[in-house]
């Protein structure tokens, strides 16, 4: 897991990061110290608030609220019980994670500017209950933390420990914010931020990923805060839990990159330093200075560089260290794919049966009875005219909708099996693709299909090993590199089903993944989904192409006003007086006849 | 018995307040789909130009409260023009950092330019006190009052009833479809944004006469008028006013039986349970989770 120390990219980082160490030791003057100890805290709250505000992106205004949590529990238990704030601190972190819970669970539906309000909300109530809470938090009026000096008060007399110690929590946030990106669970974070769906649809519980990254970030929030109230050694409501501070720290992040390792450190160490400094200059003008700074920082960043300082100069910078001695790229060792899932049931014999759905939205029944089987092995053709209901089906056989009635199954190692949300039946072994594709734009393709392929793998490695053999079978091998979101439609759709196949499903549900394409796509498709098929994947999909449904199709299946009109041979179902009057009208047939 | 009524009726008067604060913001948000955070600051602007213009010109707040509305409708078209319009298209969360830049520049430069101090308009008309039988009230609440329900009826008939109005609600609906319908949206968004901001002007102009000017004055009335419009149900008219009553009357009851100090706990518990359970608020669009 560890980088090499010998590429550049690693030894520039530490360089970079060292500075902050070493240049206030070698500059000896209180002002640097006092400077970069404040950089180092909040490039430590900056880069905790990322891990939820960044890779979740999930917006929050009120993060002060573990801040204050963290610097309040460490500060009461000094002062009231003399504990020492190296034990308060995780007394701190622990409210602040439950906290974190309380605020998450309900919030998680919420997006955008609503879940910020809701942070806001919190943080409110939480201050009024400091202030109200007089006889033991001391009010409006502030606490001020024992002055016992001495490493296991936290406090000291010389501010080279200081920043030792600040250094120290910082570096745990970034190593942790570090971590997280690396991993299947970074992965998941930044698929559920893009298309929450499809996360769902390859296995990720976007439920525990969110909370996990709340607790988490709460943690390292609090933690931070009670560092950083030994070091103010006065706590006061109004500036612990300030929407003033939530924001400040929010917008470090914006400000170098969000959902970056780097961003939130580089945004802090380039703008803190700057709105010190102008409040220091222009002191004549108050207090506000210093906040006017941020806010128009925040608009021109906002408006000029959305995507922050690493988002748009990363890949200059990468370029130029890499010229540096040793930075060429190194290989990553390639492994060896895992087996395939070996199939369950015997050519022909059923894997997944859905018995008497029945689905009503308001007065429609969208699915009226609707039952069929899908067994292995084959390719089974779901049609049916526009608004016969094929998609709700669809949706009800991979858990993004409850039946009203009725119940779908799947074979599984452990049986028979009714899974009831989407993720679970990704794990049950369904994969499914969106008729509307939903590539995760922000991520390479390869990047992509190993979001499919973490189901079965934590390790990165091996989830690049499944994607690549996955693209051989899709067709994508040479556009691995790209990013998603510069792909043809027929790569986007081809991208569904491989983030779908990286998931080793044993039945592969396909949504219209030929509609919109042009002939030679078409046709490459079809070899694809033929190559599925004999790879020992069951497929069930829907499709209005009605001639590559004929040819691929083992079986079709087709579906009116809700209801299942015809099941049989390809051959069979075409002839049928019902399917035909059900696409073309009763006209048809009377013309026929004539 | 009578405190209690005396209760209600100084939470429908305080409500009549944050009615014209909050028609405002939910105008701005159903129409071009923001979250103005800086709507606080607006009010915070306005309070301070109140001041200026009654110091220096001895204006009375409720004269200069539409010489400040105009201004606050060309300030906010320009926050549309120069800050939102870029960003249309851009993520939530850049739309919402870039008010919220907005606001905490003006916040600070308020702190800047006229420094913590609180700044109140001294006058008579407005602030003296009332009696209609056994209830007193000071006569400024009443006049806010009477405003907000004019203003309530003029901006629904404005909507409803007027060409303009029409595109505006049809953009509200859909932004696509609105535009091909020949609806200019880039104009519409800056009418839109210019009246909210406009609105809140006037609203500066009535509270000037009971409340001073100071830098976070915006935030004290703006996190409440957020409270509202999200009970009310983001972008619903109807909603910000019944939601404004609501809070003035849980205002002032939880302020007399729980205590001033929890009386804001009370709301933003109200306003957490409504975000939670039914986000699209009262009225609403049903955006809430979207």
């Amino acid at each position: 897991m560890m980088p090499p120390i010998l590429n550049p990219r690693v030894y520039i980082g530490l360089l970079g990061l060292l500075s902050i160490l070493l240049v206030p030791l070698a500059a000896q003057s209180p002002f640097v110290y006092h400077l970069a100890i404040q950089v180092c805290v909040f490039a430590g709250l900056a880069t905790a608030w990322n891990i939820v505000g960044g890779f979740a992106g999930q917006l929050s205004l009120g993060h002060a609220v573990f801040y204050g949590i963290g610097s309040y529990s460490a500060g009461l238990l000094v002062a009231k019980f003399g504990i020492s704030p190296w034990i308060g601190m995780f007394a701190g972190a622990a409210v602040s994670a439950a906290m974190a819970l309380l605020i998450a669970y309900p919030t998680l539906r919420l997006r955008g500017p609503f879940f910020s309000l809701a942070t806001i909300a919190f943080l409110e109530v939480v201050r009024l209950l400091v202030v109200h809470q007089e006889s033991w938090t001391g009010g409006s009026a502030g606490l001020n933390v024992p002055l016992q000096i001495g490493l296991p008060w936290m406090i000291f007399r010389e501010k080279w420990a200081y920043l030792l110690v600040a250094f120290g929590f910082f570096a745990l946030a970034l190593a942790v914010s570090w971590l997280i990106r690396r991993s299947r669970f970074g992965f998941y974070l930044i698929a559920v931020r893009e298309r929450e769906d499809a996360a769902r649809a390859v296995g990720v519980n976007a439920v525990r990923a969110k909370i996990a990254a709340a607790v988490i970030s709460a943690v390292l929030t609090s933690l931070i805060g009670s560092f950083h109230g030994m070091y103010l050694t006065f706590l006061e409501p109004s500036s612990a839990f300030s929407l003033e501070m939530s924001i400040q720290i929010a917008m470090f992040a914006l400000i170098g990159g969000l959902g970056t390792v780097v961003g939130p450190v580089i945004g802090t160490v380039l703008v803190l330093p700057v709105a010190e400094l102008a409040r220091g200059w222009l002191s004549a003008f108050g207090n506000g200075t210093h906040g006017f700074v941020y806010g128009v920082l925040l608009v021109v960043v906002v408006l000029y560089f959305p995507r922050g300082l690493v988002g748009h100069l990363s890949e200059r910078v990468l370029r130029l260290i890499d010229r540096l001695p040793n930075g060429a790229k190194a290989k990553a060792a390639v492994l060896p794919a895992p087996a395939a899932q070996k199939p369950l049931a015997t050519q022909g014999q059923p894997i997944l049966r859905a018995e008497g759905l029945h689905k009503r939205f308001g007065g429609l029944k969208a699915t009226d009875n609707v039952s069929l089987t899908l067994h292995q092995g084959e390719i089974l053709g779901v049609i049916g005219p526009n608004g016969a209901g094929k998609t709700t089906v669809f949706n009800q056989l991979s858990g993004f909708i409850k039946p009203d009635q009725g119940s779908v199954s799947v074979l599984t190692e452990n049986g028979w099996v009714s899974p009831r949300s989407p993720e679970v039946f990704a794990h049950a072994g369904v994969g499914r693709t969106f008729q509307i594709v939903q590539p995760f734009t922000g991520l390479s393709v390869m990047e992509n299909i190993m979001l499919g392929a973490f189901m079965h793998t934590r390790n990165r490695a091996a989830a690049e090993a499944i994607a690549r053999e996955v693209a051989q079978l899709t067709d994508l091998t040479s556009l691995l590199d790209t990013e998603a979101r510069s792909l043809t439609v027929g790569g986007m759709k081809r991208l569904e089903v491989a983030r779908a196949l990286a998931t080793r499903p044993r039945i592969l549900l396909l949504d219209e993944v030929l509609a919109g394409l042009n002939p030679s796509d078409v046709t490459r498709a079809i070899e694809m989904i033929r190559r599925i098929r004999d790879a020992g994947v069951s497929v069930l999909m829907i499709e209005h192409l009605m001639q590559a449904t004929m040819a691929l199709s083992d079986r079709i299946v087709v579906i009116n006003l809700g209801q299942v009109l015809r099941e049989g041979k390809p051959a069979d179902v075409v002839n049928d007086p019902a399917v035909i009057e059900a696409y073309l009208g009763k006209g048809y047939t009377h013309a026929q006849t004539a | 018995m009578s405190i209690f009524i005396q209760l209600l009726v100084n939470g429908l008067l305080l409500g009549g307040a944050y009615a014209i604060i909050s028609i405002g913001l939910t105008l701005i948000f159903g129409v071009v789909r923001v979250v103005n955070f800086a709507h606080g600051e607006f009010l915070m602007v306005g309070m301070y130009a109140v001041w200026l213009l009654a110091q220096h010109l001895g204006l009375h707040p409720y004269t200069s409260a539409i010489l400040v509305a105009v201004m606050l409708f060309v300030m906010g078209g320009l926050m549309q023009r120069l800050v939102i319009q870029p960003l249309l298209s851009a993520d939530a969360h850049i739309q919402i950092f870039a008010t919220v830049g907005v606001s905490t520049a003006l916040l600070n430069l308020a702190l800047m330019v006229f420094g913590a101090d609180i700044r109140k308009a001294e006058v008579t008309f407005g602030t003296e006190p009332m009696s209609v039988g056994a209830f007193t009230f000071v006569s400024g609440q009443v006049i806010t009052f009477v405003v907000a329900i004019v203003v309530a009826a003029v901006t629904h008939l404005f909507l409803k009833h007027t060409y303009t109005g029409r595109g505006l609600r049809a953009l509200a609906q859909n932004r696509m479809s609105a535009a091909l319908m020949g609806v200019d949206v880039n104009k519409a968004y800056i009418l839109a944004f210019g009246i909210g901001a406009g609105l809140v002007g006037l609203a500066a102009g009535l509270l000037a006469v009971q409340y001073p000017a100071f830098p976070t004055v915006g935030q004290y009335f703006v996190l409440t008028a957020f409270v509202i419009v999200v009970l009310g149900g983001m972008g619903s008219l109807p909603g910000a006013v019944i939601g404004s009553l609501f809070i003035g009357l849980i205002d002032s009851l939880a302020g007399y039986y729980v205590g001033p100090g929890l009386k804001e706990v009370v709301y933003f518990l109200v306003f957490l349970a409504i975000l939670i359970v039914r986000p699209t608020g009262l009225f609403g669009l049903g955006r809430g989770s979207e």
